[in-house]
C-alpha cells in the first residue's frame, strides 16, 4: 500500500514537471520529454512489470490530454520502458555518457513509433521530429537520473 | 541506480499491455475507448485543475514577494534620496537666510528668483506653427500674461527660451512664440556683449538686427537674452547665429539664427514665475 501511494505521488509530480512546470522553465517555449526519462529510469533501475506498467500509464495520461490518436504513447512509452530494460542493461547506466546514448535511442525509438504509427494507421505524412526537445532532453538526462536516483525508492 | 530486477511475467505483462494500446489506437472511435478516454480525463482534470491553482497560487504569491522586496529597495533608495535633499534644502536655507542678511545690509536689490510652473501644449495650430500655441495651464495655477515661457534644451543642459505668455484663462494660456513676427527680443552675441535684437518673422529661424557694422559676428555664435529684457531672465539662451548678411554701406548687419527650443517637437514647457516674497 504504501509503495502504491508512493508511485503514484510520483505519477502525479511527474506530470506536474511536464505540464505544468514547462511554463516556467522552457528553452523557446520547448520543454524537455521528463516523463520518458521516468519511464527510461524505471526501465533501467526498477521491477520490470512496475516499469511497464509506469510507462503504460504515463503514456495513456498524456493521451488523453492530447489531440493525437489515443494509445500512442501508452504504446511507444511501454516499449521503450521495455526496451530499456532489455537492450540497455548491458550498459554502465552510471556513466554519464552511456546515460546520453540511452535517452538518445529512447528518444529514437519514441519519436520512430510516435510518427510511425501514425502513418501506418492513417496515412498521414511523417512529422519532423523536434530536434530542440530531444537534444534538450538528453542534456538533462544525467541530473534527472542523480535526482531519481535520490527521490525513487529502492 | 540500483540493481535490476526482472520478473517472470514481465513479457507476459508487455505483451498484454501492448495489446491494449493498440486495441485503443484500432478502437479510438468506438464508445468503449471514448467511454475509458473521458472516465480518465474528468478523473485527473480536477486533480491537475487543483494542482494548477495551487500553482497559480504561489505564483501570485512570489508575484507578491517580488513586488514587496522591489518597493522595499525602491523605498531605502527614496530614503537615501529623501535625505540627501534634506541636507540640500537646509543648506540653501541657510544660504537664503544669509542672503537675505547681506542684501539687508549692504542695501542691494535683491536677484529675481522664479518658480517653475510645468506645462503641457494643448493646442497648436499647424497654420500658425511657428506663432503660438496654447499650454493647459492658467489663472488657476498663477499664471499671468508676460510671464516668460521656456523650454529644456536636453544637448545644451539649459532652459531655453521659447515664447511669453499674451492671453490666460482660467485654466489655459496663450503663448506668443519668439518666432512669432509680432515678437521681439534684446538679446546679445554671447562672450561679445554685442546688444541686438531678435525679431520673429513667422518661420523656424530668427532675424537678428541691429548687429553695429564694425562688429565681428559670425556663424556659430549663440545668442542669449540681454539685460534689457523685461520678460525674459538675463543668459536665457535663445539661440545660433546661422547666417551674417551685411552690406558695407549701411550702419547695421542682419543675421539668421536658428533657435534653440526644438521647434517642431515642443510638447511640454516651462513657465518661469517670479517668486513672490513673504
Amino acid at each position: 500500500m504504501k509503495k502504491l501511494v508512493y508511485y503514484a505521488v510520483l505519477f502525479v509530480f511527474s506530470f506536474v514537471i511536464q505540464f505544468l512546470c514547462s511554463k516556467y522553465i522552457n528553452v523557446l517555449g520547448i520543454f524537455p520529454n521528463f516523463i520518458l526519462l521516468v519511464v527510461v529510469y524505471f526501465g533501467l533501475s526498477k521491477k520490470t512489470v512496475t516499469a511497464h506498467l509506469m510507462g503504460f500509464l504515463f503514456g495513456l495520461m498524456w493521451d488523453v490530454f492530447s489531440t493525437d490518436i489515443f494509445g500512442v504513447r501508452a504504446v511507444m512509452f511501454t516499449i521503450v520502458s521495455y526496451l530499456s530494460g532489455r537492450i540497455f542493461k548491458s550498459f554502465d547506466i552510471n556513466e554519464i555518457f552511456s546515460q546520453f546514448f540511452i535517452v538518445f535511442l529512447a528518444e529514437v525509438i519514441y519519436w520512430l513509433g510516435f510518427t510511425l504509427i501514425p502513418f501506418i494507421i492513417l496515412g498521414n505524412s511523417v512529422p519532423a521530429a523536434d530536434y530542440i526537445e530531444i537534444i534538450l532532453t538528453i542534456i538533462i538526462a544525467p541530473a534527472i537520473f542523480r535526482f531519481l536516483n535520490k527521490v525513487i525508492l529502492v | 541506480m540500483c540493481q535490476r530486477r526482472t520478473s517472470k511475467y514481465e513479457d507476459i505483462i508487455f505483451a498484454v499491455l501492448l495489446l491494449i494500446g493498440f486495441s485503443f489506437i484500432i478502437g479510438r472511435f468506438t464508445s468503449t475507448v471514448n467511454f475509458i478516454k473521458n472516465f480518465i480525463y474528468y478523473f485527473s482534470y480536477s486533480n491537475l485543475s487543483l494542482v494548477n491553482y495551487v500553482f497559480h497560487s504561489v505564483e501570485n504569491l512570489a508575484d507578491s514577494i517580488k513586488t514587496i522586496v522591489h518597493v522595499r529597495r525602491k523605498n531605502i533608495v527614496y530614503k537615501q534620496k529623501n535625505k540627501e535633499l534634506a541636507d540640500k534644502l537646509r543648506n540653501y536655507k541657510a544660504v537664503v537666510e544669509d542672503y537675505d542678511n547681506l542684501s539687508k545690509l549692504l542695501k542691494l536689490a535683491k536677484i529675481k528668483n522664479f518658480v517653475s510652473v510645468f506645462a503641457r501644449i494643448s493646442v497648436r495650430d499647424p497654420s500658425k506653427w511657428y506663432q503660438w500655441f496654447i499650454i493647459d495651464k492658467g489663472n488657476m495655477d498663477g499664471l499671468y500674461n508676460e510671464l516668460p515661457v521656456v523650454m529644456f534644451n536636453k544637448k545644451k543642459g539649459a532652459f531655453c527660451a521659447v515664447g511669453r505668455i499674451m492671453e490666460t484663462y482660467s485654466s489655459s494660456s496663450k503663448v506668443a512664440l519668439i518666432t512669432n513676427a509680432f515678437c521681439a527680443l534684446p538679446v546679445e552675441i554671447k562672450g561679445k556683449g554685442i546688444n541686438c535684437l531678435a525679431e520673429g518673422f513667422n518661420s523656424s529661424l530668427l532675424k537678428i538686427t541691429y548687429i553695429p557694422c564694425d562688429t565681428d559676428v559670425k556663424a556659430g555664435d549663440e545668442i542669449v537674452v540681454s539685460e534689457l529684457s523685461s520678460v525674459f531672465p538675463k543668459g536665457t539662451p535663445v539661440g545660433i547665429i546661422n547666417e551674417v548678411l551685411g552690406e558695407p554701406y549701411i550702419d547695421f548687419k542682419t543675421a539668421t539664427a536658428k533657435v534653440f527650443f526644438e521647434i517642431d517637437n515642443v510638447y511640454k514647457t516651462v513657465v518661469l514665475m517670479p517668486e513672490v516674497e513673504t
